[in-house]
């Protein structure tokens, strides 16, 4: 039998015995052989695989010294030459599972096949779906013998370069890649069987995967709009004139922030929409308030309906922009505005 | 506050506005100034109430119709 695969496992300061939130900030080392749940990861690797050393780091130095801890992680990985990574899993903490995605995306870069596992939902999914091999996980770490049992076989796999099979067969989270795939039947006569199995009330599984929504949690009413800060953002792609930022008229993955605090209206002289989805003759030549109400809300606060507006305004194009980047833009600008005590938010979309 | 309500209700806006047309969404360059400001201050009146209403699903606010009747003609 041929020399055993060598694994490397990356584990948090929790997992990985040195402690809670306290140890949070422990810098990345490395711990000889398998830690912690890695026992268990052993077992299911078998003869196969050794683990040949276990890489710790706590969750916020992880996260927030990413610069440093991607070296770290680097240089450890170029000193115990692993033929595979295994990472986590990580269930539904976010800092583990981003730690955890970008591990595997570290090893991925050096051609070592990588594997963790995380809830669908968790932010290391969110951020890196197309970079990284997930099982899917619940949120209950008492499946960990199970997890780290589809864990190994898919590293195994993914060691002996055996092609995987669809996400649902195998139990990853999909990463949207598309197979071709050779069916026995032709389409009319599944979509047939689909349609029986449907009007009989049986399972079927549809060949149609559509991108889902988040499913939001409508923000609590305000209270008191007397005392509320309003904040405003556009995605009419609303720029000061000459668009210095060179904001873009489709496709746009960035937002801007223009001061406006002692703004009163958006005039034409000043400002200008660079969208390219419809005509903005009207916001250029005649009131760029039309695609974020300034004057309006400026009117209002003036009569005391609102305490105040935020003094930036936060401004993209939406057109033809991918969901991921509305995505990534829109927590960002609720995060900053959450930050600075913003109590509402008016978006103008056009 | 939008001029396709169908949009941001499909992917799960919690308060949506509808406004009136996609090249002006918080007013109507057709009307006359005053009846223009008028009708700005309803739309944004609105959306400021949405703020206000307590909402489980997306939910649509419809700014003054006797205003907006007279802006689709």
């Amino acid at each position: 039998m041929a020399e055993a695969i060598r694994v490397v496992h990356y584990l948090n300061q929790f997992f990985g015995g040195m402690g809670g939130e306290a140890q949070a900030y422990e810098p990345v080392q490395v711990k000889p052989g398998p830690v912690g749940p890695g026992r268990a990861l052993q077992g299911a690797l078998g003869d196969q695989a050794t683990i040949v050393g276990t890489l710790i780091a706590g969750d916020n130095y992880f996260t927030e010294e990413l610069d440093a801890a991607k070296p770290a992680v680097e240089a450890y990985l170029d000193e115990l030459r692993p033929d595979a990574v295994i990472a986590g899993p990580a269930f539904d903490a976010g800092r583990y599972g981003l730690a955890c995605a970008e591990v595997c995306r570290i090893a991925s870069a050096r051609n070592i096949p990588a594997v963790t596992g995380m809830h669908p939902d968790n932010a290391g999914i969110l951020t890196y779906r197309n970079d990284v091999l997930a099982v899917s996980t619940g949120t209950d770490s008492t499946e960990m013998v199970a997890i780290l049992r589809q864990m190994a076989t898919l590293a195994l796999k993914r060691v002996r370069g055996t092609e995987l099979g669809p996400a649902v067969a195998e139990g990853y989270v999909p990463t949207g890649r598309r197979q071709e795939v050779m069916h026995d039947k032709y389409g009319y006569e599944r979509a047939a069987d689909m349609l029986l199995a449907r009007m009989a009330a049986k399972p079927y599984h549809s060949e149609m995967c559509l991108t889902g929504y988040d499913d939001v949690t409508p923000a609590p009413p305000l209270r008191d709009l007397k005392d509320a800060v309003i904040g405003l953002v556009s995605s009419g792609g609303l720029v000061p004139r000459g668009n210095r930022d060179r904001l873009v008229g489709s496709k746009a993955e960035q937002f801007f922030k223009y001061d406006i605090e002692q703004v009163g209206s958006l005039t034409v002289e000043e400002w200008e929409s660079v969208h390219g989805g419809f005509g903005t003759l009207i916001l250029n030549t005649k009131d760029p308030n039309y695609a974020m109400p300034l004057s309006t809300v400026r009117y209002l606060e003036d009569a005391g309906h609102i305490k105040q507006v935020y003094p930036q305004f936060f401004s993209t194009t939406g057109n033809a922009t991918a969901v991921s980047a509305a995505r990534r833009m829109g927590g960002e600008i609720a995060s900053e505005l959450t930050a600075n005590r913003v109590d509402g938010v008016l978006l103008v979309a056009t | 506050m939008t001029a396709m309500p169908a949009i941001p209700l499909s992917v799960g806006a919690s308060r949506v506005v509808r406004g009136v047309r996609v090249p002006h969404v918080c007013g109507d360059p057709a009307l006359s100034e005053d009846r223009d400001h008028e009708l700005r201050a309803r739309i944004v009146t609105t959306a400021l109430n949405a703020l206000t209403t307590p909402v489980s699903t997306p939910t649509l606010f419809e700014p003054d119709q006797t205003v907006l009747e007279e802006v689709a003609r």
